[in-house]
């Protein structure tokens, strides 16, 4: 375990700027914008026709939505650089020959190869659906603090908010950890292909994918391949985002948007059964199995050590 | 036991290998290669580039898969590659530290990888370097790099250490220092360190037992006390320069005030009156038995 967990720093240590480039932007610009004259702004009495639909909404609701705003962005930001960096992960430690120096050491690769996959697919998300959350929170304080004081901020129901961010993130770190083994698949294959073809990896896949969708479909009594990349697609934003449970919801007026966080801990709870029932399906442990072979060739690309 | 031997296992045997062989395509990397390494020594693993130093250490590492039977510190490599890493130091080329990161961080990731690794020994190592515990590594120089591999490397409670090349494209003074932190750090007497090199000249002090590869073939295990006794160098005027030559020596080369002939044996006593015996240096060996394969013969 205290190797595992000293691979998982290593990620860190080797990735930390990158990773706090992209998972602090969102907050950074936020909380700037928040101490600043004329930039982000939360109205208390949200009752003044004069103004947008939005700005009309109470403290609560604007708050709220600015912990999801940010949270999103933080998480986008996040999950678009780990799109971009997961095929080089593949090799880059075969790029700057430092492999040989990670392999003289007495650490399984299979290890080596988990503790990278598991920072980057799904630490680095994680942390910033955590990190996105907070700056949402520390937004919010600031504007209010800033343009009402520190008594007005203190009159919100803070509780209800903290109990339903929190709920949401316990919903989004097992979204994210289903979304992750859906996607699995695709994303450990790629960066197989990665590994043993270089720079031909990704348009190694990106043409496998292509041909199996426009050709090899049209020549199978059942097409298999556009299927199977619609449903794992599907299904991994199924996971992360859509909550079922959230339909039921009216969301009209103020009293509406309060009585809604005050059941949304017990709604995302009932969420999660119909959620890990799309798990059991013969299409996920193909996924897993897909996952699988990606992870291996990975491993005999590393004990190949070149 | 006094050197290199091809006997069979002991307690005081570290590698035991027995007609190795690997092979990439139709060239043979290895080719049925045998020797043993007993505890204390200082091996030197010389040959030319291609000769087959780095497959011989990656397979006693593990790292690639050998034909015949080898046997490092009573681990099979390729199958025990983690448990015998626990207690192998291994330096597998020069500068291939990570570039993103320093000294203090690959102390701290060592520290939680390798259970045998003392960072304090590493930390009071590096201070007798002129690297700092917080520079990066890309920018040190190639001497620096090796200086805190080996810096680290030797903060590990091994009982072999295996050195590829670790001085390749470091300067004299690089090299010197490396060897004598080596020296200095790691040998006791009872710790083995099996170095490849092709730079012959420099380590021939530092070493007690030589093994000599060429093109795949192991052409000469032996202990360094063994080489007087066995070859035999008689310099010589040029007018008799013929009458040498007919006695069949490995090398015949140029010496300071003449000529000189390598013999693996003595050479006939008719010969012998022909000339004086000089030291044969490792460098004429090397040269002698690498340079011309159809003379070349597996010992």
């Amino acid at each position: 375990m205290t190797q595992f967990l000293t691979l998982l720093r290593r990620e860190w240590m080797q990735h930390r700027i990158g990773w706090l480039l992209v998972m602090l932007t969102p907050t950074v610009l936020l909380l700037l914008l928040s101490v600043v004259d004329g930039g982000l702004q939360i109205k208390l009495n949200g009752d003044d026709l004069q103004l947008p639909p939005l700005r009309q909404a109470t403290a609560l609701m604007q708050i709220s939505l600015l912990v999801l705003a940010v949270t999103g962005c933080t998480l986008g930001l996040a999950l678009l650089a780990m799109g971009f960096q997961l095929p080089g992960l593949a090799q880059r430690d075969q790029q700057d020959r430092s492999v040989e120096f990670w392999n003289s050491l007495p650490v399984g690769h299979a290890k080596s190869v988990a503790a990278m996959l598991i920072a980057q697919i799904l630490l680095l998300p994680w942390l910033a659906i955590v990190v996105g959350m907070v700056g949402g929170l520390l937004a919010a304080t600031l504007t209010i603090v800033a343009s009402h004081g520190p008594l007005a901020w203190a009159a919100q129901p803070w509780g209800l908010l903290l109990a339903a961010t929190a709920a949401l993130l316990l919903r989004l770190t097992l979204g994210l950890l289903l979304a992750a083994a859906w996607l699995s698949p695709l994303l450990l294959l790629t960066m197989a292909a990665a590994a043993w073809l270089r720079r031909w990896g990704v348009p190694v896949v990106v043409a496998a994918s292509l041909a199996g969708t426009l050709v090899l479909d049209k020549y199978l009594p059942t097409p298999l391949v556009g299927p199977w990349l619609q449903q794992v697609s599907a299904e991994a934003l199924q996971a992360l985002l859509h909550i079922d449970a959230m339909r039921t919801l009216q969301l009209h007026n103020s009293a509406d948007w309060l009585a809604a966080l005050q059941a949304l801990p017990m709604l995302l709870l009932h969420d999660l059964a119909p959620l890990l029932a799309r798990a059991v399906t013969p299409g996920f442990v193909l996924a897993l199995a897909g996952a699988a072979l990606g992870f291996l060739l990975l491993v005999l690309r590393r004990q190949q050590g070149a | 036991m006094n050197g290199l031997t091809m006997d069979g296992p002991t307690m005081n045997t570290l590698i035991q290998a027995t007609g190795l062989g690997l092979r990439y395509g139709q060239k043979h990397a290895l080719d049925d290669v045998s020797f043993s390494v007993p505890k204390g020594r200082v091996v030197g693993l010389l040959g030319h580039n291609g000769a087959g130093k780095t497959s011989l250490m990656k397979a006693l590492v593990g790292q690639v898969a050998v034909s015949g039977q080898l046997s490092v510190l009573g681990f099979e490599p390729r199958q025990q590659r983690v448990p015998l890493l626990q207690q192998v130091a291994y330096i597998p080329d020069v500068a291939i530290l990570p570039r993103w990161a320093t000294p203090a961080q690959l102390i701290t990731l060592m520290s939680g990888l390798h259970p045998r690794f003392s960072a304090d020994r590493a930390r009071a190592l590096l201070r007798r370097t002129s690297v700092g515990l917080d520079d990066k590594v890309k920018t040190l120089s190639k001497g620096m790099v090796v200086q805190v591999h080996l810096a680290l490397v030797a903060a590990i409670d091994a009982q072999l250490m295996i050195l590829d090349e670790p001085t390749l494209g470091l300067d004299v003074l690089s090299r010197k220092a490396f060897y004598e932190m080596l020296l200095d750090e790691w040998c006791d007497g009872e710790r083995s360190v099996l170095v490849s090199t092709h730079q012959v000249e420099e380590i021939e002090t530092l070493l007690s037992d030589v093994l000599m590869l060429n093109e795949g073939k192991l052409v000469l295990s032996i202990s360094l006390a063994d080489i007087d006794q066995r070859f035999v160098a008689l310099g010589h005027d040029p007018a008799v320069a013929d009458a040498v030559a007919a006695a069949h020596p490995l090398l015949r080369y140029r010496v300071q005030g003449g000529s000189a002939a390598l013999f693996d044996g003595p050479p006939p006593a008719d010969v012998l009156a022909l000339g004086r015996p000089l030291r044969p240096s490792l460098v004429d060996l090397f040269v002698a038995l690498t340079r011309q394969p159809d003379i070349n013969r597996t010992v």
